[in-house]
Parts: C-alpha cells; sequence; structure tokens
C-alpha cells in the first residue's frame, strides 16, 4: 500500500493544539467576516483534530488519492473549523482562511464546498452526509478500497427524516466502512434540540438501526481517539460515535448558548479578548 | 408508420446492460426500483444497490458514488424521483455537476390509473429550474434505446424521462441518430412547425398528417432533449413558418411548450405561438387515451386545434 504523505499521530498534545489552533482561527476568521456559525464550529474542535491529526489516512499534496479515508461535515454549517483544520493539515495556505465570507465567489463560503481543496461533498442543507458517505463507502467496497468514510451530522440535523433512511440502508449494506460522529451539543438553531423534538434516547435510536455505538465526551482528546481507534464497533456494522459537546465551547459568553449559533464577536469584543485567550491580529499588516 | 411495438422502459433496460459490459464504473442505485434495471442488476449484482423506499438516500448514495468516480444510474416514479428527491438532486448533484443519470420512469399519462400521485406532469418543471441538468424525452423505444447509450457518453448530470410498461409503436426517428441537444424533423411541411417530445410525438406525427389530408402541411420536429434546446433549428424553422405549437406530455408550465416560449419570446417574437399540454391541472385516474383526449392531446383534437389556430391567427 502507498504510504500517505501524512502519518497519523498519537501525541495528544500535538491534537490539543490543533483543536485549539481550530478554535482561535474559527473566532479570529468569523470576526473579521462579521458572519459565520461560531458556536456550532467551536463545539467540534477536539472531533476534527482528532480525526485529521490522529486517525484519518490522506495526502494533502494529493487531496484526490484514491485509497484515502473520507470526510463529510454534514453539518456545514460547521465549516469554520473545518477549514482551520484543513489549512493546518496543508490543504491549502494558511493566509487563505482570511478570505472567508469576505471575497465574491470565495472558496471558503458559508458552508463548504468542493471547490476548497480537501473538501470532499458540498453540504449546507442537513440530513445529506450520511448517504453520500453510503455512497462512497460502497464505492471502496466495489475498488477493494479499505478507504474509510468519517461524517459528522449535529445532533439537531437528526430530526430530518433523511438521516434515518440512510441509517437503516447504510446498516443493511453491512458498511462498517461507514463512522458517523454526531455533535451532540444539545442545542439547535432555536433552542434545545429536547425543548424542540426530542432526540433521546439517541443511542439507543441508532442501535435500533443497527449500528454499533459509542457514546463519549466529545472534548476529550484520549477518549475520542481511543474509540475511533476501535472502528468499526462491530463487525459488519456501521458506527455512530455521539460525541457529547458543549456548543460555543472555549469561549465563555458563547457556551451552552442558544443565540451564539449564529453570531459573532465585534471586533472591540475580540481586541479586549485578545490577550487573554492569546488570538492572533485580526488584521496583518 | 412502423407497426413494431416496444416500452422505453423495456429499450433503456436492454440499452443499460449494454452499457453495463462496456463501462465497469457504471452502477445502479434503486429506491425499490430495481426491476426498471431489467436484466443489468442480475448480470452485474456488486455494482448494483437498492436503498429501500428511499428517493433521497438514492440520489444521496449515488452523489457518493459519483464522488469516488463512478457512473451511477438512479430511477424511480418521475414524481418521486424529482419533487420527492430535488433537493438532493440540486445539492448533491447539480451543484457539482456530478455525472449521474437521473431516469424518471411513467412520466406523460402512460401510468394514469395510479391517480394524481404517479401521474408525472410537472417532473420536467422541477428539473428545469434546476440549473446544470441535461433533460430528454425520448419518443419512442428506439430512441430510447439511443439516448441511453448517449448519456453514458455525456460527462454530468442527465434527467431522462421514460414512460410504463406498455408497449408502444415505433416511429420514424428509429432510421435517424440521436444526439443530445439536437432536434429531428420528421416531416415537412411550410404552413406550421409542431415541436413536440416524448410520448406526444406519436400524436404530432398522426395529426400532421390529417392537417395534410385538409391541405395544411406541417413540420415536425421531435425536440428530445428539452435542455439544452436546439436553439438553432428553432431559428433556422421559424424564419420561415410563423405558426409554432408545442405539443407535450407535462404541464405548459416549465417544460417544452416553456422553454420554446422563453427562447422564441426573447430571440424571434415575430412569431404565434401555441402551446399545447396540460394546462394549470393535476392529472386524474383514467386510461391514457381517456386522458390525451381530455387534454386534447389525441391525433383528432391536435389536428382541429391546429387548424383553428392556423385559421384564426
Amino acid at each position: 500500500m502507498v504510504l500517505p504523505v501524512y502519518k497519523a499521530s498519537e501525541n495528544i498534545d500535538t491534537i490539543r493544539e490543533a483543536a485549539d489552533r481550530i478554535r482561535k482561527d474559527c473566532i479570529r476568521m468569523s470576526t473579521r467576516a462579521g458572519t459565520g456559525h461560531l458556536g456550532p464550529a467551536l463545539s467540534l474542535a477536539e472531533i476534527l483534530a482528532v480525526l485529521y491529526k490522529g486517525v484519518m489516512r490522506y495526502d494533502a499534496q494529493n487531496p484526490k488519492w484514491p485509497e484515502r479515508d473520507r470526510f463529510i461535515l454534514s453539518k456545514g454549517h460547521g465549516c469554520l473549523a473545518l477549514y482551520s483544520m484543513l489549512s493546518q493539515a496543508g490543504f491549502f495556505e494558511r493566509s487563505l482562511l482570511d478570505e472567508f465570507c469576505s471575497v465574491y465567489d470565495t472558496m471558503l463560503p458559508g458552508h463548504p464546498e468542493i471547490k476548497l481543496p480537501g473538501v470532499e461533498a458540498n453540504t449546507g442543507s442537513l440530513g445529506h452526509g450520511i448517504a453520500l458517505g453510503m455512497g462512497m463507502a460502497l464505492a471502496a467496497r466495489i475498488d477493494g478500497r479499505d478507504s474509510r468514510v468519517f461524517v459528522v451530522t449535529g445532533d439537531g440535523e437528526l430530526q430530518e427524516g433523511s438521516n434515518w433512511e440512510a441509517a437503516m440502508a447504510a446498516a443493511h449494506h453491512r458498511l462498517d466502512n461507514l463512522i458517523v460522529i454526531v455533535d451532540r451539543n444539545k442545542l439547535q438553531l432555536g433552542d434545545f434540540t429536547e425543548n424542540i423534538s426530542q432526540l433521546e434516547p439517541l443511542a439507543d435510536k441508532w442501535r435500533s438501526f443497527g449500528w454499533g455505538v459509542r457514546v463519549v465526551d466529545g472534548h476529550n482528546i484520549e477518549e475520542l481517539l481511543s474509540t475511533f481507534k476501535q472502528v468499526p464497533f462491530v463487525c459488519g456494522k456501521p458506527s455512530a460515535v455521539i460525541a457529547s459537546t458543549i456548543k460555543g465551547k472555549g469561549l465563555a459568553i458563547a457556551e451552552n448558548k442558544v443565540e451564539w449559533h449564529y453570531k459573532v464577536l465585534t471586533p472591540q469584543q475580540y481586541e479586549e479578548l485578545k490577550n487573554e485567550m492569546s488570538l492572533e491580529e485580526l488584521c496583518h499588516e | 408508420m412502423n407497426e413494431q411495438k416496444k416500452s422505453t422502459r423495456s429499450s433503456f433496460a436492454e440499452a443499460l446492460v449494454e452499457m453495463g459490459y462496456k463501462n465497469k464504473n457504471i452502477v445502479t442505485v434503486a429506491a425499490d426500483s430495481a426491476s426498471r434495471y431489467g436484466d443489468f442488476v442480475k448480470k452485474f449484482p456488486e455494482r448494483s444497490f437498492n436503498v429501500g423506499i428511499a428517493e433521497q438516500t438514492m440520489i444521496g448514495v449515488a452523489a457518493g458514488l459519483a464522488l469516488s468516480g463512478k457512473i451511477p444510474v438512479v430511477t424511480s416514479y418521475a414524481n418521486f424521483l424529482t419533487f420527492r428527491a430535488i433537493e438532493q438532486v440540486r445539492v448533491d448533484i447539480a451543484t457539482s455537476g456530478l455525472n449521474v443519470k437521473l431516469i424518471g420512469t411513467d412520466t406523460g399519462f402512460s401510468s394514469a390509473w395510479l391517480g394524481f400521485t404517479h401521474l408525472a406532469l410537472e417532473d420536467m418543471a422541477a428539473v428545469r429550474a434546476v440549473p446544470n441538468i441535461a433533460i430528454i424525452d425520448p419518443a419512442d423505444a428506439a430512441e430510447a434505446y439511443k439516448a441511453t447509450e448517449a448519456i453514458f457518453k455525456y460527462e454530468g448530470p442527465v434527467y431522462m424521462r421514460l414512460r410504463g410498461r406498455k408497449e408502444e409503436p415505433l416511429l420514424p426517428v428509429a432510421e435517424k441518430s440521436f444526439e443530445i441537444g439536437k432536434g429531428q424533423i420528421l416531416a415537412e411541411g411550410g404552413d406550421v412547425l409542431i415541436v413536440a417530445c416524448g410520448g406526444a410525438v406519436y400524436d404530432s406525427l398522426k395529426a400532421a398528417e390529417i392537417l395534410q389530408s385538409k391541405g395544411m402541411h406541417a413540420t415536425v420536429v421531435n425536440m428530445a432533449t428539452i435542455r439544452p434546446l436546439d436553439e438553432e433549428l428553432l431559428m433556422k424553422l421559424t424564419s420561415s413558418i410563423k405558426h409554432i405549437v408545442t405539443v407535450e406530455h407535462h404541464n405548459i408550465t416549465g417544460g417544452l411548450g416553456s422553454a420554446v416560449a422563453e427562447f422564441l419570446a426573447e430571440n424571434n417574437p415575430d412569431v404565434r405561438l401555441m402551446r399545447l399540454g396540460v394546462k394549470n391541472r393535476f392529472g386524474t385516474a383514467g386510461s391514457e387515451d381517456m386522458l390525451k383526449k381530455e387534454f386534447g392531446l389525441d391525433s383528432e383534437s391536435l389536428g382541429s386545434r391546429v387548424e383553428r389556430f392556423l385559421k384564426d391567427y
């Protein structure tokens, strides 16, 4: 097998640094642009850092390397975090992050598009990622590749029925190369998920659909790493990881606050937090 | 006309199997609709997937396969493929220009006994509203075969309309070659231009014969590709013929009639246009013949409507 340029690391500090970098980039990009889904990006930091630094096989110099693992951000509105992670992984220059929602036809719009190296599918409309991932997992099976497909969904997103169609079909087809990670931050656009349309018992739902299930702390790097290393949890079954997270994690005023689904800092707030959070200059000269 | 009969669906399935041998990247995804692929599933089980009655998942899975280099074919009743899953068609396939072939069956009046839920009279309108997808409505089984070969040579998303299991007469199009984006002249006459697609071509030709017997001469074009529209042919023919009639087994909003009207209004407004099809109504249960009569689309009704159009305008 061809070795990817990128080699998975089990260095917890490296992964923690990447997650920290994601948070700072998300805050900076969204403040610069004056827009962005900050809360739903911040809950993703450790999940993405662990996947890209410790689990997935890919070659950022050759993004279409056929043997690579695939990643789909079904909750496309969390793209701030993905953009930061992809730049850290080497898919594009870090300076491109400054173009988030600020230049016409940007490679980094408010939801991810395949024109950006490293993005595997257009997402943004909720409830699409699992079926897309299922197609990629079937293609790997046809081609005899051991590629795995990682799909991150939101928790509110699971109110879309299309997810459960795909969940049923993926289990039927015994796609144990498909892994869904639910960013269970418990909040959706309008309120807590359980106040809008109850998701719990969520792990039971996945189990009853024929998936191997783990519930983990989505901000605990060691736990995420060891969990992802165990996939598939059950041979012949797709895997669901319900990652318990905090929306807005790492930005105190945003944590667990419904209004921070789609809210950003003002430049003034950014300046006030800059030293305390070791944030970069908002604008480079 | 040729007395041989065949259904567009069986022709599609035969061509699909042939193409399956030639190109191992072709895969099928079914939403409990695998029978429409004929022998393909039996011949290529490792390339055939059924996701259950879940059209949205069928489209998403096809998109995932296409993103991995496969050429997926999906099929369902046209209404469920288009309206049920149009959001997946738009976001997962059209925006990325993925090489997925969407096959909507039982279009027009071909399965009308199933009632309005299954009568696909607005499917082209749904797909035409989404950029980037070629739209094909073959006139008969022979053309469906050639169109199936053509869509696999075409790189990008295609929506093709097929009809039901019923065997239909083969038309003179059988002798002509098929090319995406090209209309075919099936009859020539200088009084009126009839532009038809799909199941409406047969009755349009019959209507032209009726008109002929009354001394009115029609050019009949089989416009099997609704997008990209053969604008060159329309410009050429409407430079001399000023009475234009479109005929389709579809709502006149959003389908062939709309496409022709939009083009002529902007490029050659010096013509009279009459759009024949279903006008702002749903279909209802009935035989194909009953529905064609009800909507004035059988050959006799077409003949007299065109005749009146020529006399009144």
